[in-house]
């Protein structure tokens, strides 16, 4: 049975030089950066962070140096981005650009494309947002609506997306709509690459969660020009393009160590005097991260090696979603602590943060559902 | 994984090891003749080094034996005598051949007795006593762990069983020892709680894939509403989980089996245990839901898995006994944080 089987990162997988460099990195970085902060996780945006980040060689590390990259392992990649999420550093400025959007465009992209921006995302300047979910396309992505109409020179494009993560900040966006009607659900789909600095015609507005944090936005696009140089693949390829950036998508750290913050404050707190029944529940807790960052470690051994492990990457964040939103559960069975939103003592806010987050850990990048849907399959029911 | 006494094992228990045969042992019949080809084939001998007279394949290999016993249902002591053999053959003892078993030693009493040693207590839970050669056990004397093989037939065995109805019997103990019985350990060996943590974590993997399989297959077979009740979300969606939890089950005995003999082993176990044993109680409970009245009954095959996972999770530790344990160790950790107790105990280089 494959799909219960997770074979063990290779050897040598802890890379632990390099982890030892991050964490002094991160310790002079991230001195003064306290825990409500660090509770964002992989939502933290600086650009700063980003830049110098890239300036140790620590994003697009496995990009190919003729593009700016760092011809790394994707488990040397895997050592970096769990240190930085660990820590809860701001990595959103360059998270998206360097876990799918870089890989796509070395993977999809023209040679013109390639140059002109994988160089810039290796060195943290670019931050990516992905079009995907619209108003009435949500889990069911082929019922997207956003239209792109060839015209001369290039792509007339109408249509809205919605929850689009960082698009107020970012350069550029990951445009998935359709480019024609085809009698299949799948067919007719195709990748933009949109340049949101010059691009006319692009509404951008926000939308507030209701934890009162601006990370989403509604993108309107209106009659939108873009160059025929702006598609990205094949036009009619979108469909398969999107689903083989998947695997890469739900199988790492991220979806896993979203709560950490959460975590460190409460061990913080338990350390003196744990009874025996609070350390049962801190052992639980750890025995599922150890288990999770494994199956995780796993998966991206096996993209280093090629293979496509997408269904494995559904498991993955099915049991790292489930691990996160149990964490503020956790945290209030052990300690009569209640939150408080922006609170001095640094566990009611990390609390506060965290209880109002954890929702959104099993509808971003597939839900629970569509995830267990996709298992399911998977397992060969007819 | 797939080497050649993996899938020779594989094929000796797919042909062998049937649902009557299962039966019969529930109902106190030693399955002899099985036992005999599973000992010709050198099975048992897998996790003993080349020069003790193994094959030299890896730990890791070696017990994937174990999780496939536990995949069929083996109602024989096969991990117990893997383990037992290799404490044997790590403390320099003879290898004596046959059905061994292995029970948690912390309770026995090793002293010196003039130019002997002598061993005195109960043994506890201790799996296919009755059908057992020999228990092997580790006991302390002086601080130093001693390997102990004591010949089944000079105790007092008092049967009892265990929920899939095997033999899990308690063993009165009041005994000198002979120098073939007794020898101390190299440091580092562990005890046998850990080591039977580690089977019985193996053991349940490979049953909640056998549980998997098994519902899948009624889940495509059984028709309810005019379509098999697999194309129902209520029945993918618990399929997936308990594919989830099986998942993680392998995922967790896996790495503990390849962190055997290095420091991350301590912490592995605990984990492994921990996490199977979780595991168990919701793959179980969703498979009888999904097999419906059928599945609860004795005719269908499902309950020797069940009933087997429910009672390994229990052996060498429940779940909550090694969560504290590992819950202990991260909270009095010296390590900065938690993430470097994390990341520190699972290193292949770990110090514990």
């Amino acid at each position: 049975m494959t799909l219960t089987s997770f074979p063990p990162p290779p050897p040598g997988a802890d890379h632990d030089d390099l982890r030892q460099e991050v964490r002094a990195f991160l310790a002079e970085e991230l001195a003064d950066f306290p825990p409500e902060m660090r509770a964002k996780s992989w939502n933290g945006f600086s650009r700063a962070f980003s830049r110098k980040l890239a300036q140790r060689g620590w994003v697009g590390m496995t990009f190919p140096r003729e593009y700016g990259g760092h011809e790394r392992s994707a488990l040397e990649r895997y050592v970096v981005s769990e240190e930085l999420l660990a820590a809860g550093a701001p990595v959103v400025a360059h998270w998206i650009a360097d876990r799918q959007s870089g890989p796509l465009i070395l993977a999809k992209g023209t040679e013109e494309q390639k140059r002109s921006i994988v160089p810039r995302i290796a060195a943290g300047e670019l931050c990516f947002c992905i079009g995907m979910s619209e108003p009435d396309s949500g889990s069911d992505l082929a019922a997207t609506r956003t239209i792109a109409t060839e015209v001369e020179g290039g792509f007339r494009v109408n249509g809205t997306k919605v929850w689009t993560t960082y698009a107020h900040e970012a350069d550029y966006m990951i445009l998935f709509c359709r480019t024609g009607k085809s009698e299949d659900r799948h067919g007719g789909m195709s990748q933009f690459l949109v340049d949101l600095r010059t691009t006319g015609n692009i509404a951008i507005s926000p939308i507030i969660d209701m934890g009162g944090e601006h990370h989403f936005n509604q993108v309107v696009f209106d009659d939108t020009f873009l160059p025929a140089d702006a598609l990205l693949g094949e036009k009619g390829e979108g469909w398969s393009q999107v689903m083989s950036e998947l695997a890469f998508e739900r199988s790492g750290p991220e979806r896993f160590l979203s709560s950490f913050a959460l975590i460190e404050e409460l061990i913080r707190l338990l350390r003196e005097d744990a009874t025996e029944a609070q350390q049962a529940e801190i052992g639980r807790m750890a025995a599922h991260l150890m288990v999770l960052r494994q199956m995780s470690r796993s998966v991206a051994g096996m993209l280093n090696a090629g293979q496509n492990p997408s269904l494995q990457a559904a498991i993955v964040k099915d049991l790292g979603a489930l691990f996160e939103q149990g964490i503020p559960r956790l945290a209030r069975s052990l300690l009569s602590r209640p939150a408080v939103p922006g609170g001095r003592d640094s566990y009611a806010a990390v609390l506060a943060y965290t209880e109002l987050t954890v929702p959104s850990f099993s509808l971003r990048g597939g839900t629970r559902e569509i995830l267990r849907g996709i298992i399911a399959r998977g397992l060969g029911l007819r | 994984m797939e080497s050649m006494i993996f899938n020779m094992a594989e094929r000796l228990l797919r042909d062998h090891v049937s649902h009557a045969l299962r039966e019969d042992a529930a109902a106190g019949q030693c399955p002899e003749a099985l036992w005999t080809r599973i000992e010709e084939a050198g099975l048992t001998m897998a996790l003993v080094p080349e020069a003790a007279g193994g094959f030299g394949v890896p730990a890791a290999e070696a017990l994937g034996l174990v999780r496939i016993a536990g995949a069929h249902g083996l109602p024989l002591p096969l991990g117990e005598t893997l383990v037992a053999n290799a404490v044997l053959a790590r403390a320099g003892l003879p290898l004596p051949g046959g059905r061994l078993t292995i029970a948690e030693g912390s309770a026995l009493r090793l002293e010196r007795r003039g130019a002997t040693l002598h061993a005195s207590g109960r043994l506890t839970l201790v799996p296919f006593a009755r059908w057992a050669d020999r228990i092997v056990t580790i006991a302390a004397l002086d601080g130093v762990d001693h390997a102990l093989a004591l010949p089944v037939r000079d105790l007092a065995v008092e049967p009892a069983l265990d929920l899939a109805g095997m033999p899990r019997d308690d063993a009165e103990v009041d005994r000198t020892l002979t120098d073939a019985e007794a020898a101390p350990l190299p440091a580092g060996t562990g005890g046998m709680r850990a080591l039977g943590a580690l089977l019985r974590s193996l053991a349940m993997a490979g049953a909640m894939e056998t549980i998997l399989r098994m519902s899948v297959e009624y889940a495509n077979d059984r028709v309810q509403f005019g379509r098999p009740i697999g194309k129902f979300q209520a029945i993918q969606q618990y399929l997936a989980t308990m594919a989830g939890e099986t998942a993680a089950a392998r995922t967790a005995a896996e790495m503990a089996a390849s962190s055997l003999d290095t420091p991350a082993f301590a912490l592995g176990v605990a984990a492994a245990k921990s996490r199977t044993g979780e595991a168990a109680e919701t793959v179980g409970a969703l498979a009888h839901q999904v097999h419906g009245a059928i599945g609860y009954t004795r005719e269908h095959a499902l309950h020797h898995f069940t009933r087997r996972i429910w009672s390994w999770r229990d052996e060498f530790g429940t779940e909550r006994d090694w969560a504290a344990e590992l819950g202990r160790a991260a909270l009095t950790s010296p390590r900065d944080t938690f993430w470097h107790f994390v990341t520190d105990s699972t290193a292949q280089g770990a110090t514990a």
